[in-house]
């Protein structure tokens, strides 16, 4: 069969005010194939699929569409060449039903009134066509999310999509699920539908790629025919940094067993149980909906545990609430700061005490003192801002990143739960948020942290934990840390 | 650095524009009138006359202690519109209790008291334990309050018979024609009350907390159910305390005592400087809104301007006050550009 190129990349180059970068990027997509994209968190991944469908325009580069030369500026002229993305998150409107949500915006009306008997019937065509057991006039919102990825596979198939980029469709999906989409997608490459498959789990990628792609720090690393490469291989490509750029962090004495887990399950995390000692950092590996940052709401009482024990310094205790995990002294900075850390329209004096007042049964507060407060931890975490008057929202995002962290100081916290803790923040920042975890753990502070950055939780763990589908899969030792290992207990298929 | 420049600090406060406001509009109507309407005759100048400033203390006191209550309830992100009719439903209950059931009114007082911060609680449990928007339940409980007026006056005022005249005709004479009535200080002390409050306690660094980001504060130890239950039993109180004062200065229950409050209220709230988003607004901004919206109905009432001309003027008044807030708060960030790290 004429192997027909659909889109084609060559020499993309995208910079970013803050870390990824593209460089030189090739790529190519024929008619009719699965083309499976694999790397670990942050490898661009994302970005790549908002250059192809018009979030983002490359800097430099040139992208083809069937050997022509195409610029795509935003996501409308993207649709119109028939590309059609379905992100990690539903994009469907959940009031409407699947007719009119695969209608949207392609309405069949004979200039004002809608044909909706025409719109009903080609959607049970289409889902007839799909093997999909779902009425044209169910609502969306009360599908279940692996029918309403499909519904959105279908919305292309209305806009005669010839390319179908999907994002991590499986994540949070049931083995049926799973399977049935696999299907679908090897249905609509048959019928000469090329599609992108981006996926952290190699066994699917294996299951149906006819290609593979692997990217890593915005620069495709290699692409191979599945039938010729081995997961070992794969990776073995995903990783490979160059190991004397990482942190390197002083060596701290560890102390007594200070927070333990046993059997920790609920909030989609199974059977979690692991213990830090004083001075010990533990790291939290496995890629995104892994159930990290489900295990840490877990652990704070943010979430309601269904059963498991916590125990820190060897007794027993209940953290049913984030109340109760401040008054054991804990403390969780959070994924998302703006979200669920700042009070961005605050100023800084009003953001720092906050967790404090969690501590006292004073029902005073002392503007003066939390001044006072303030102004200590903007010292000594070194946060850049005019003034202790100043809002958080106009702080840079590694000086937020410290207010947070100035946030739980003030508290005199012994347990850091670290979400994240250098996202979306500069080189010179990151380095400066671990000189400040380093001084934790000197200072005998159990630190347990979540963390993407390969470097950053290989250079800062004495452990690593690794995270899987809500299993703990895999505990590694100071000396079994590498970034091989950590992947391949994350995304391996088989071990 | 620190503010220690006393005008420097005054120029920063979050007050400024709205008490400018204030003062251009006090100015403006004292010219007007001494100028258009007196023939620049000042002795003549009714406006500024002791007897009027006292009537407009009086007039906007009970609107005044509600308004308190909703910037709390707005400075945490939610909102009661329940709360005009609601005053009209324990007012009227109020004086059934005194007029047909006999109680005297210290007793119906309490049991006045009572009822409000009951049905709060209960708002306030839905709203707190439910997703449900606050706007709409209230909504709902508005036309329940409705009905229960209704219910007990059958459309007909009730009076309270010359009893129950404590808080709201009682007057300390200062000179001979400037007199302060009850209802003002009880707004004064409550006022200074809720700015206390707000300023200077965890629960009022919390009601900020709560509305600003609610998430984050849920993560900083605080019960977010409870604390906006706790708010809305604080809500109760005082609608029964602005609805004592009401129904002791009219010496009647009736139906139409609080209707078209929650609007007044939430006018002089927005005007004062609290965002409906919550997060952010202050005891004093309420304080100066609610005189400002009251001294431009006096002054235009003084100016002879149709009633009909004056809604349109407030309305105008009141969207120019709210614009005056987003200009400064535009100025704040052009002032505090972020700040690079790294150099």
């Amino acid at each position: 069969m004429p192997e027909s190129l659909i889109l084609e990349m060559k020499n993309i180059c995208k910079a970013f005010p803050g870390v990824e970068v593209f460089d030189g990027f090739r790529f190519d997509l024929r008619e009719g194939e699965i083309h499976c994209i694999v790397g670990e968190n942050g490898a661009g991944k994302s970005t790549l699929i908002k250059m192809f469908s018009g979030a983002h325009t490359p800097d430099e580069g040139e992208i083809y569409l069937d050997g022509e030369l195409v610029k795509i500026s935003n996501p409308s002229i993207a649709m119109e060449m028939g590309i059609q993305t379905i992100y990690q998150e539903h994009t469907l409107f959940p009031y409407l039903n699947v007719a009119e949500n695969l209608f949207v915006g392609n309405e069949i009306s004979n200039g004002i009134i809608l044909n909706r008997r025409e719109m009903v019937k080609r959607t049970q065509e289409i889902l007839d066509y799909l093997h999909l057991h779902i009425d044209p006039l169910d609502i969306v919102g009360q599908l279940g999310s692996g029918e309403q990825k499909t519904v959105e596979i279908a919305k292309g198939l209305v806009q005669e999509s010839r390319v179908i980029i999907l994002d991590e469709p499986t994540s949070s999906f049931s083995q049926t699920e799973i399977d049935h989409l696999l299907d679908i997608i090897n249905k609509l490459a048959a019928s000469g539908i090329s599609i992108i498959y981006i996926s952290h789990h190699l066994e699917e990628v294996f299951k149906i790629a006819d290609r593979v792609t692997v990217i890593r720090d915005g620069i495709q690393i290699n692409t191979y025919g599945s039938k010729e490469i081995t997961e070992q291989q794969l990776i073995n490509d995903m990783v490979g940094r160059d190991v004397s750029l990482f942190y390197k962090r002083p060596k701290v004495s560890i102390g007594e067993v200070k927070f333990e887990v046993k059997d920790l399950s609920g909030n989609g995390v199974n059977n979690a149980s692991f213990s830090v000692h004083a001075g010990e950092l533990i790291g939290i590996a496995g890629m995104v909906g892994s159930g990290r940052t489900e295990l840490a709401e877990l652990l704070f009482g943010a979430k309601k545990a269904d059963s498991g024990e916590i125990f820190i310094d060897e007794k027993k205790v209940a953290i049913k609430t984030p109340l109760l995990a401040i008054s054991n002294k804990m403390c969780y900075i959070t994924e998302n700061r703006q979200k669920t850390g700042l009070f961005l329209q605050h100023t800084l004096d009003k953001n720092i005490p906050i967790a404090t007042y969690s501590q006292t049964q004073m029902p005073f507060a002392m503007p003066r003192e939390d001044v006072r407060i303030s102004q200590k931890y903007i010292d000594a975490l070194k946060i850049k801002t005019p003034s202790v008057f100043q809002y958080a929202m106009f702080l840079s995002g590694g000086n937020q990143q410290k207010l947070v962290l100035g946030k739980w100081f003030a508290t005199n916290a012994d347990i850091f739960i670290f979400d994240e803790p250098t996202r979306g923040i500069d080189v010179g920042s990151k380095e400066e948020i671990y000189r400040i975890i380093v001084e934790l753990l000197q200072n005998k502070k159990a630190v347990i942290m979540i963390s993407s950055d390969m470097p950053e939780l290989i250079a800062l763990s004495d452990k690593v934990v690794v995270m899987r589908g809500g299993h703990m899969v895999a505990e590694l030792k100071k000396d079994q840390i590498s970034e091989e290992n950590i992947l391949k207990h994350s995304i391996g298929g088989s071990i | 650095m620190r503010f220690t420049n006393p005008l420097k600090r005054i120029s920063k406060s979050e007050n400024v524009s709205v008490f400018l406001v204030l003062l251009f509009i006090i100015s403006a109507i004292i010219l007007v009138e001494f100028f258009v309407v007196r023939s620049m005759n000042i002795a003549k100048v009714a406006f500024i006359k002791p007897m009027n400033v006292s009537n407009v203390l009086l007039q906007v006191s009970v609107t005044g202690i509600l308004a308190l209550s909703m910037t709390f309830i707005m400075i945490s992100g939610a909102i009661d519109l329940s709360i005009g009719q609601m005053m009209c439903f324990i007012g009227t209950m109020m004086a059934f209790l005194i007029k047909t059931a006999r109680l005297n009114g210290g007793l119906a007082a309490i049991i006045a008291l009572v009822v409000t911060i009951m049905f709060q609680l209960i708002m306030g449990l839905i709203i707190s334990r439910t997703k449900l928007e606050s706007f709409i339940v209230s909504l709902g409980f508005l036309s329940i309050y409705r009905g229960f007026t209704y219910l007990i006056t059958n459309g007909r005022e009730i009076t309270t018979e010359g009893k129950f005249t404590f808080l709201g005709r009682t007057y300390i004479d200062l000179t001979d024609n400037f007199r302060i009535a009850m209802p003002v200080i009880i707004f004064v002390v409550l006022t200074i009350f809720v700015w206390f409050l707000l300023k200077y306690t965890k629960f009022g660094r919390r009601v900020y907390a709560v509305g600003g980001n609610e998430n984050a504060a849920y993560l900083a130890g605080i019960n977010v159910k409870n604390f906006k239950l706790l708010l809305y039993g604080i809500n109760g109180v005082f609608i029964a305390i602005a609805t004592m004062v009401q129904l002791s200065r009219l010496g009647t229950g009736n139906p139409l005592m609080g209707e078209g409050k929650e609007i007044e209220v939430i006018a002089a709230v927005v005007v004062g400087g609290t965002v409906l988003a919550g997060g952010k607004g202050n005891a004093w901004g309420t304080f100066i809104g609610v005189l400002l919206l009251g001294i431009i109905s006096n002054g235009l009432n003084i100016l002879g301007v149709n009633p009909h001309w004056q809604y349109v003027m407030r309305g105008l008044l009141i969207v120019f006050a709210v614009s005056l807030t987003y200009v400064s708060s535009l100025r704040a960030s052009s002032i505090n550009k972020p700040i690079k790290e790294g150099q």
